[in-house]
């Protein structure tokens, strides 16, 4: 898998699956998508982002559905965009929860099937059933699936033609824990199998497991891109910030403070407001100090873990 | 794929979409009104087609279930799925636009058909067919234009749906505005109205009403004819440059 600034692309490299050089795109007044340079080539690439940073807009871009404003995006060699024989190579798991909720899972992966012109269509849709697990409900109304199976009657749709590049939109939204290792696994044997597969998520866990290589997308811009685990070393200096309830905060504010790991304590709006460099060890932390104080723990809640405050961190860098 | 197959796979699921949707139950409820009236005139004696026609006929279906019928599938053929975003896993197969614009044509249309031509006929048999040949001529006459007039609004209003989400709207604006309205004041814009393509079709088989605004049969048939393959050529073209309406991303 390899992710790299366009510029900085060595001369005669084999052409990557997916290329994007200065591509932008804008809404009248509002920019989506600006000034974005990348290519990917086989492997598994997570796209992150807070909400509102271009991701949707971007795989649109590269789904054909939108044309850039400026600068060009190619997949496998080619513009997606009015080319509808590009998707003999893509596969699709849009954003939007709704499938046809009349048809039957498998009548839906055979749908897809057929529409992408495969010779045994049946057989492709009892295989891509089986790879996303939905063996048991391949016979009910999609329009009975929970949310985690609609998902993956998407994703069965999606690879039935076994695409040589996937583009998934938040595609764990809805599965439960286990499904989504399950999908993730998909995803990486597929990757080895030599697949490009660019995956959108806001959730920074989701790309841990996955995605060695990922995207970091803040407003419309490309913030950082490269190995997960070097950006993820990026953010391990910066403060979090925990809340927490308790039986006394007061107490367990004194104990807390005692420890190096801990770099300010407040208490404010009746809860404690903690700040720490390490996460994994302050959970350690709470546990200990709080039996020790005598305290109750009531709730421990992260205040800052979302998206936005990572890649706020990550921009003001 | 073959275009064909891929036709017969989208008109498909489209023909259960239309049919699984709530107001298709309100548009079979509604075309039973005619034929009610159609019994109504038979229990009461009434032995004048032209009166008869004219009332259920032109004032009913032409005017009234014909367009309703048909606006309403024909936008809701892609409108639904538009609005849904289930149109993403049409626009992502390597299938030619043209396609899908035929295949979503062919369902939206064969509704419409399906609906006021068995509305019709059914009116025509109860009331029409028992007065002789004129009643015949008169009742397949209607059918033809029930037809007719279903694939012109069917093919323009699913073309219109491609640029606008107001395109049920504009439709219904259409067949009481200018339909209704202007093309009755108006009576050059006959050659810009469906519902006179409709009348000018049934008068292919008798002519009971002398309107100056009436399109001759031949003229009629071809201004519908222009229309669809207009229509449908602007759907293909729209459907090639359709993009994704702005996503909460």
């Amino acid at each position: 898998m390899t992710v790299q600034n366009v510029e900085s692309m060595p001369g005669p490299a084999p052409a990557p699956a997916i290329e994007l050089v200065n591509a932008a795109r804008w809404y009248g007044n509002v920019v989506a998508v600006n000034d974005v340079s990348f290519a990917l080539g086989p492997g598994v690439t997570g796209l992150l982002g807070p909400n509102g940073a271009g991701k949707t807009t971007l795989l649109h871009m590269l789904a054909g559905f939108l044309a850039p404003s400026a600068g060009t995006v190619h997949v496998l060699g080619r513009s997606p965009h009015r080319d509808p024989s590009v998707y003999r190579q893509i596969g699709l798991v849009p954003e939007r929860e709704a499938v046809y909720p009349f048809l039957t899972g498998f009548e839906y992966v055979r749908f897809n099937a057929r529409l992408q012109g495969m010779a045994d269509a049946d057989a492709a849709s009892r295989r891509a059933i089986s790879l996303v697990g939905l063996d048991d409900a391949a016979h009910r109304a999609i329009g009975t699936y929970s949310k985690g199976m609609r998902q993956r009657a998407k994703v069965a749709g999606a690879l039935v033609h076994d695409p040589q590049v996937l583009l998934l939109d938040e595609p764990f939204n809805g599965m439960d824990p286990r499904q989504r290792l399950a999908m993730m696994d998909l995803l990486g044997q597929m990757a080895e199998a030599g697949r490009t597969i660019l995956f959108s998520s806001h959730i920074l866990e989701e790309v841990e497991r996955i995605g060695t290589e990922i995207l970091v997308m803040v407003s419309g811009r490309l913030a950082a891109s490269g190995d997960f685990r070097a950006i993820r070393a990026l953010m391990t200096d910066r403060p979090h910030t925990i809340k927490i309830r308790s039986s006394d905060d007061r107490r367990l504010a004194t104990a807390l403070m005692a420890d190096p790991a801990v770099f300010a304590v407040e208490l404010k709006d009746g809860s404690l407001a903690v700040q720490t460099a390490h996460l994994s060890t302050f959970r350690r932390l709470i546990a200990g100090a709080s039996r020790a104080a005598g305290v109750r723990l009531v709730e421990v809640v992260s205040a800052d873990e979302s998206l936005e405050s990572v890649f706020d961190y990550l921009v003001r860098r | 794929m073959n275009s064909v197959a891929a036709v017969r796979d989208i008109a498909g699921v489209t023909l259960r979409q239309l049919l699984g949707r709530r107001r298709t139950v309100l548009l079979v409820l509604l075309s039973v009104v005619p034929i009610l009236l159609a019994a109504a005139f038979r229990a009461a004696g009434e032995t004048d087609i032209e009166r008869f026609t004219r009332i259920v006929f032109d004032g009913l279906y032409v005017a009234i279930l014909l367009p309703l019928v048909a606006v309403l599938f024909g936008t809701g053929a892609f409108g639904a799925e538009i609005e849904d975003g289930t149109i993403v896993y049409l626009l992502a197969k390597p299938i030619p636009r043209a396609a899908v614009v035929i295949a979503k044509a062919l369902s939206a249309a064969g509704v419409a058909i399906a609906l006021t031509v068995a509305s019709a006929g059914l009116s025509g048999v109860i009331e029409l067919l028992p007065a002789g040949s004129d009643g015949q001529a008169a009742t397949f006459g209607y059918i033809t234009a029930m037809a007719v007039g279903s694939v012109c609004y069917a093919t323009l209003f699913l073309a219109l749906s491609l640029f606008t989400r107001r395109a049920l709207v504009i439709g219904i604006g259409y067949m009481l505005v200018w339909e209704g309205g202007l093309s009755s004041l108006l009576p050059g814009i006959a050659n810009l109205s469906i519902r006179q393509y409709s009348l000018g079709v049934a008068d292919a088989f008798i002519q009971l009403h002398q309107d100056p605004a009436r399109l001759t049969p031949s003229t009629a048939m071809t201004l519908a004819v222009i229309l669809v393959v207009v229509a449908m050529v602007v759907a293909s073209w729209r459907l090639m440059r359709f993009e994704l309406p702005g996503s909460s991303d």
